[in-house]
């Protein structure tokens, strides 16, 4: 089976500048996929690729098996909603969700009724008469939600659409976002920086860094399984710990800073005996305790700052002039003291081993 | 301190603006030719104007050449706009001088230049000649005003309408140009008026047939200082008054006759 959209061998450069370099992906009908990465990381510039504004310098892209390569971005049938909406100024909330039916040549009365559905789909039923600079930022969302969806389009782009919105607005039209999506079922691709909105909203991540997607996955494969040590510092917290393999097989290292320990067997990469890499340990994996526990590898730390934020709390200790981050539920926090000794305990399947 | 310097203010105000009304009394007056303070009132200079072709028919000219002058120059710096300010060229920057040397060169030197040059061409003291030289002198207004405007126009507006199917020129029907529709008309309405006021070049070439009414009023005044000059600059007075305040009226009538812009939450 072929999947509905393609990109393979996709390749872009502006001069002597790389933008993208090899970026391959599947995606399946009906699918939310977050393109998750740092500005400049090639997220955007694929988006761009896809809707047609710009043209990759290798690679192939179908939809629905057909190179879509060569259309020009009118006649791609792609709904995309901009960073700052590109709401039509001149346009009325109905105008502007009818534009796309214009241009399909649908008579005015009916495409005005359709543009007003759509408009009750997203939840401004009664501003339909309403000018751009009228409506705040959400509703101005809404309405380029509305009118990148009411043609029915093959595929549906999202760049950076929640930037503008203040954190309560934020959560809610995400949530609103992903209703809309699972009514209409329209394959979506959404661009973000921002990791808790790539968690909470998709069903694949794809994590670009440097013009190349680093990883893919689903959001909890990709938190609990990073496969390079940028996804482990750029998704959740994570503490970095440097090691030198000592046996790949028994998938043992000695780090300077933990001593001898082992790591997860599971996605982690071909090493060599004595190979440099990096361990990972998430804060909220890490257990404290005033003794070593049982059944754990241990190190001990001494506490130097504790951040509370009520339901958690953050302790972060210093090992021999290296940060270790430490996870701690709300209520064990106050019991802990900035000065105090402690030990860190953690698991073997919670040490995962990534690439460079 | 503060009440000296809103005097100073005023004063100057006053002393700067007093000409612009003085020509009002000076219309109504009743004198043989143009002074101040007047010696009596009548309308009598108002009829002479609407009623004398040697005053109608350079009126009627120089509307003729400013509206023909508009469309030229509309039809020149719209493409040329959209040229400087999106695309990136050889000669880019000196085709930018280009189009700013009218403003530069002095309007005696050009009009000089436009005398002989036309001359040889065939078309002095012609219309066309007229609409020719205000041409190019409305050529950096209009400039200046649209590529601010054209600047200041989020292309992402033009993406998204591609992406929702319209074809480039659709994009520009539909989007572009309703968008810089208020460009449009300001800088259309500078290129009318700088034809319309213009007096010097329109005294070495319009000659007797393309007649302005500035040319008009400026050989009149070296004549008899008849006071029909006072009754147009009185009415072109009123008609740019009339201009100014209209968006006012009419943002007043629509608050209190619109609907009110208010916001509210969307029902659920």
């Amino acid at each position: 089976m072929t999947s509905y959209l393609q990109l393979s061998g996709l390749n872009k450069t502006f001069g002597t500048f790389t933008a993208l370099e090899d970026v391959n992906l599947d995606v399946q009908k009906g699918e939310f996929i977050t393109f998750l990465g740092p500005s400049g990381s090639g997220k955007t510039t694929t988006l761009m690729i896809i809707a047609g504004f710009e043209k990759a310098t290798h690679g192939a892209i179908t939809l629905e098996g057909q190179s879509i390569a060569a259309l020009a971005p009118q006649d791609r049938n792609i709904g995309i909603v901009f960073q700052n909406y590109a709401l039509f100024p001149h346009k009325t909330a109905e105008e502007n969700v009818y534009f796309p039916l214009q241009m399909r040549k649908v008579k005015r009365a009916e495409g005005m009724a359709q543009a007003r559905k759509m408009l009750d789909l997203v939840g401004l039923g009664g501003f339909e008469h309403r000018y751009p600079k009228e409506l705040s930022g959400g509703q101005q969302q809404r309405v380029a939600l509305a009118r990148a969806l009411v043609f029915e389009p093959d595929l549906l782009l999202l760049d950076e659409p929640l930037g503008a919105l203040d954190k309560n607005l934020r959560e809610s039209m995400q949530i609103e976002i992903k209703r809309i999506q699972k009514t209409l079922g329209v394959t979506t691709i959404f661009v973000t920086h921002d990791q808790t909105e790539a968690m909470s909203m998709s069903d694949r991540i794809v994590v670009f860094s440097n013009g190349r997607i680093e990883q893919a996955g689903a959001p909890l494969d990709i938190y609990h399984k990073p496969s390079t040590r940028f996804v482990a510092d750029f998704i959740g917290e994570s503490n970095l710990v440097p090691a030198t393999i000592t046996d790949p097989a028994a998938q043992t290292a000695d780090s300077p800073l933990l001593g001898a320990m082992s790591y997860a067997a599971e996605g982690a990469p071909a090493v060599r005996a004595g190979q440099e890499v990096t361990l990972v340990l998430r804060p909220e994996h890490l257990k404290l305790s005033r003794a070593p526990l049982e059944g754990y590898h241990s190190a001990q730390m001494k506490i130097e700052t504790i951040v509370n934020f009520g339901d958690s709390g953050l302790v972060i200790g210093h090992k021999d002039g290296t940060q270790l981050r430490v996870r701690v539920p709300g209520v064990d926090v106050v019991i802990l003291q900035e000065g105090d000794d402690c030990y860190v305990n953690w698991t073997q399947e919670h040490v995962y081993l990534v690439q460079e | 301190m503060n009440a000296s310097f809103k005097l100073i203010g005023l004063l100057v105000v006053l002393f700067i603006a007093a000409p612009l009304v003085i020509v009002v009394p000076m219309s109504l007056s009743s004198a043989p030719s143009l002074q101040f303070p007047p010696p009596g009132y009548w309308l009598g200079y108002y009829a002479q104007y609407f009623s004398d072709p040697t005053w109608l028919r350079p009126t009627f000219n120089s509307i003729v050449i400013a509206l023909a002058n508009t469309v030229l120059t509309m039809l020149l710096v719209v493409p040329a706009t959209f040229a400087l300010v999106r695309h990136k060229f050889w000669g880019k920057s000196l085709a930018n001088i280009m189009m700013m040397m009218p403003m530069a060169v002095p309007h005696i030197v050009m009009a000089i230049g436009y005398y002989s040059y036309f001359g040889q061409l065939g078309i002095v003291f012609s219309k066309l000649g007229v609409i020719l030289a205000h041409t190019c002198l409305s050529v950096p207004i209009t400039f200046l005003v649209l590529s601010a405007n054209l600047k200041g126009f989020d292309r992402t507006l033009e993406r998204a309408a591609r992406s929702l199917g319209a074809t480039p020129s659709q994009t520009f029907i539909h989007v572009t140009l309703p968008i810089l529709r208020p460009g449009l008309l300001i800088s259309s309405l500078f290129a009318f008026i700088q034809s319309f006021d213009e007096t010097v070049v329109a005294i070495f070439i319009s000659g007797r047939n393309a007649e302005t009414l500035p040319r008009k009023m400026f050989d009149s005044i070296r004549q008899d200082a008849d006071p029909v000059i006072a009754v147009i600059s009185t009415l072109l007075f009123l008609v740019v008054l009339a201009g100014l305040l209209a968006p006012h009226v009419l943002r007043l009538t629509r608050r209190l006759f619109g609907r009110p812009a208010t916001h509210t939450e969307p029902r659920s």
